[in-house]
């Protein structure tokens, strides 16, 4: 257990954020070496142990401090929070690759960069991987407070007033999640999540009522849920272009996993997912139809990725073994292209004076890689066969055809159009419009050229292959409907 | 309208709320509770340390604590980030940062008091496992000192040199005692050293080594932060100074 344990997920990353001021004074380059060694190995870690639990079926469960679950706090790295964990550490692993010469900052703002992606990533993981809602709430803590740093990285005026926005909502999300985890202590007298769960028709019902509601708002606003999700496009678009792809793939989908941890396992109401299912529907039509006017890329893909978010969410609400595939299937590609997108629109958006989408035309010409894979990666998202994306949308109409939804079936299709008509609008601008002007681009380097590549074939290799995936994700959706079982491993009842 | 709307929405959750949890009888003897009963009994008998709320924040939850050491060190950490181009234009050993020079009064007492917060801040840490206070309070005890004279002393300032170093150091100290457990067979943060004997000041195996090192990095942050945020204040005054 030396070697792999899922503490290191967190402790480690937390060890070397707080050495690596120190690490700067050795040498200068370690501060952006080190942090891509552990993620290496993180990569090589998950890989391992998700393995292991697919090929025993026993989950690592980690108790802290000696003391075992619900006296002490306890990790859980099962299939499904194993698979969540794994693809964030494939992410921040490319994360670290595209920005590990980004832009060639000076020492200080690197390092500073490089301590919060650690402690972000740490964050994320941390949601996902616990056992314990108080422990949940400090890790949201820990990525809320590291994400308002990395939005205000650039300190030009809006990327303070972003910052500060997120702030102030993700402040009130925090307040949210105490107060909730206030109520169910209250009543409960224990934290661990799994033992909550057992007790939980101890509760008085009003404020069983409060409490859920309180948690499933808090965690929502992380989850960039309608309507709390004013601070979403401004964040992703003023924090530097790698960490918007952190946001679409990391804290969204931490914050995601624990609504769904929340539905799925804590709370045993009848009616939550129709509560799920009509503020995924309202997140996915609001944001599709705001994304459709955008007129910046950046703040258009963040638009698009909260849609994305309303999609899982329905897909999850239909509370069938089908439905839970598609919504991790979707959770896992949107993670992948929607990096890949911000990798690419990135250098687009860099090379353009405002960032407006009508200052990249011609730039199929200009940078025909990035390009490319900007294409690439719209085509994906929108679900063209061959890319990953066709086989969650098709998995997810399958999954609402099961359940007999028509009208939702054509609702999701005419979406689709429209993510068709802004997606393509900026493709047609690459290709099909005449470049303004000669302009000199500073194309990407090659770490960052490397890193998209890699996500690009994998997009591509789980498209025409989807067995590498639906392996993992079927044992992972067996998993979180389980509710049984997680009690089960978690306290060992 | 609109604004009306909202507010009268906000009162009704609010009242709705205060329903909810007027409900919960705070104030009563929640002793029983599940774990809170399990902690009392087991921190003086298996952890040999006197202050229940020191076992619970560094043992049993002590990852949590580490977590709240985390926000506290990316707060530093951001704050620096956001206000670090306008502490570098001003030169600091000409900032100004009160408008007035303290009376002399306040400068005597605080070269004399000042060495006896630091001593105070030191005594609440690391007793911490035996009396009430800890690592928390004790830093934040050490910070008020160096506010102190910060205020007193218009010239005096802060080296960012041994912060950056004290910081790094005690965090690394604490995840690093916690990683240790693991490579001794044990659990993260579990104790492996002796625990002594209850009441004595080297008791409770490494639970006081942990609130000694949160000690010392509270100290160093908030210190950090006191002069980073004080010494932004210059260029306001300057301003106003001039209208």
């Amino acid at each position: 257990m030396v070697a792999v344990n899922p503490i290191y997920y967190i402790a480690l990353p937390l060890f070397f954020a707080f050495l690596l001021p120190l690490f700067g004074k050795i040498h200068k380059e370690l501060i952006r070496i080190v942090p891509g060694l552990l993620y290496a190995y993180f990569l090589g870690m998950s890989f391992y142990m998700l393995r292991h639990v697919f090929v025993t079926g026993q989950p690592y469960i980690v108790e802290i401090a000696g003391w075992k679950a619900p006296w002490g706090i306890n990790l859980v790295f099962d299939a499904f929070t194993g698979l969540i964990i794994t693809f964030i550490s494939v992410l921040a692993f490319l994360v670290w690759l595209y920005s590990y010469r980004f832009k060639k900052v000076e020492f200080d703002n690197a390092l500073k960069y490089f301590v919060l992606l650690m402690l972000v990533t740490a964050g994320s993981m941390g949601i996902v991987m616990t056992g314990d809602i108080f422990n949940q709430f400090v890790f949201l803590e820990i990525t809320g407070l590291s994400s308002y740093g990395l939005t205000a990285y650039y300190r030009g005026r809006d990327g303070a007033e972003a910052a500060f926005k997120y702030l102030l909502i993700g402040s009130l999300a925090s307040t949210f999640v105490l107060m909730g985890i206030l109520l169910i202590y209250t009543q409960l007298g224990t934290l661990n999540m799994a033992d909550i769960a057992r007790n939980i028709h101890l509760m008085k019902p009003s404020l069983k009522i409060a409490a859920f509601l309180l948690l499933f708002m808090g965690f929502g606003i992380e989850a960039e849920m309608f309507p709390m999700n004013g601070w979403a496009p401004d964040a992703y678009s003023q924090a530097p272009g790698p960490i918007g792809a952190v946001f679409a793939s990391m804290t969204s989908k931490a914050g995601l996993y624990a609504l769904i941890r929340l539905t799925f396992t804590i709370f045993d109401f009848s009616s939550v997912s129709k509560l799920l299912f009509i503020m995924g529907l309202l997140t996915l039509l609001f944001a599709e139809g705001i994304a459709l006017r955008q007129e910046k890329i950046k703040r258009m893909l963040a638009y698009s990725s909260i849609g994305q978010i309303g999609l899982i969410m329905v897909a999850f609400s239909f509370n069938t073994y089908l439905g839970v595939f598609a919504g991790i299937f979707l959770m896992i590609n949107h993670a992948l292209i929607k990096s890949l997108l911000f990798f690419s629109a990135s250098y687009l958006a860099y090379n353009s004076p405002k960032k407006y989408i009508k200052d990249i035309q011609g730039f199929g010409k200009v940078m025909p890689i990035t390009s490319f894979l900007f294409a690439l990666g719209a085509f994906a998202i929108i679900g063209f066969p061959p890319f990953s994306g066709f086989w969650s949308k098709f998995y997810f109409l399958l999954a609402a055809a099961q359940k007999h939804y028509i009208v939702l079936i054509v609702l999701i299709l005419s979406v689709s159009l429209v993510e068709l008509v802004y997606y393509l609008r900026v493709v047609h601008k690459l290709y099909f419009a005449k470049p303004t002007g000669d302009y000199e681009p500073h194309s990407p380097n090659w770490n960052g050229m490397l890193a998209m590549i890699l996500l690009a074939l994998v997009i591509i290799a789980i498209g025409v292959y989807p067995d590498l995936v639906t392996h993992y994700i079927d044992k992972a959706a067996v998993m979180i409907m389980d509710k049984a079982q997680y009690i089960h491993n978690s306290l060992g009842i | 309208m609109k604004k009306l709307i909202a507010l009268i929405f906000v009162l009704y959750i609010g009242v709705e709320m205060f329903f909810v949890f007027y409900q919960i009888p705070f104030g009563m003897d929640r002793v029983q509770s599940k774990v809170g009963k399990f902690y009392l009994e087991h921190s003086p008998k298996d952890l040999k340390v006197a202050n229940a709320v020191t076992s619970i924040v560094v043992n049993f939850r002590g990852f949590d604590t580490l977590g709240e050491v985390t926000v506290l060190f990316i707060a530093t950490t951001a704050l620096g980030s956001i206000l670090f181009r306008s502490r570098k234009v001003h030169n600091r050993l000409n900032s100004k940062r009160t408008s007035v020079e303290a009376s002399m009064i306040v400068q005597v007492a605080g070269r004399f008091l000042v060495p006896l917060i630091v001593l105070l801040g030191a005594y609440v840490f690391i007793h911490g496992h035996l009396t009430p206070g800890g690592g928390f309070q004790g830093g934040v005890i050490i910070a008020t000192g160096v506010l102190f004279l910060l205020l007193a002393y218009r010239q005096f300032s802060v080296n960012h040199e041994p912060i950056t170093w004290i910081e790094s150091l005690a965090g690394a100290t604490f995840a690093g005692l916690g990683l240790t457990g693991i490579f001794v067979g044990k659990t993260f943060l579990e104790n492996f050293l002796g625990t002594g004997k209850l009441n004595d000041l080297l008791s409770g195996g490494i639970i006081p080594l942990i609130y000694i090192a949160v000690g010392f990095k509270v100290a160093a942050e908030l210190t950090g932060i006191l002069d980073t945020i004080l010494s932004i204040s210059v260029p306001v005054e300057e301003t106003e100074n001039q209208n």
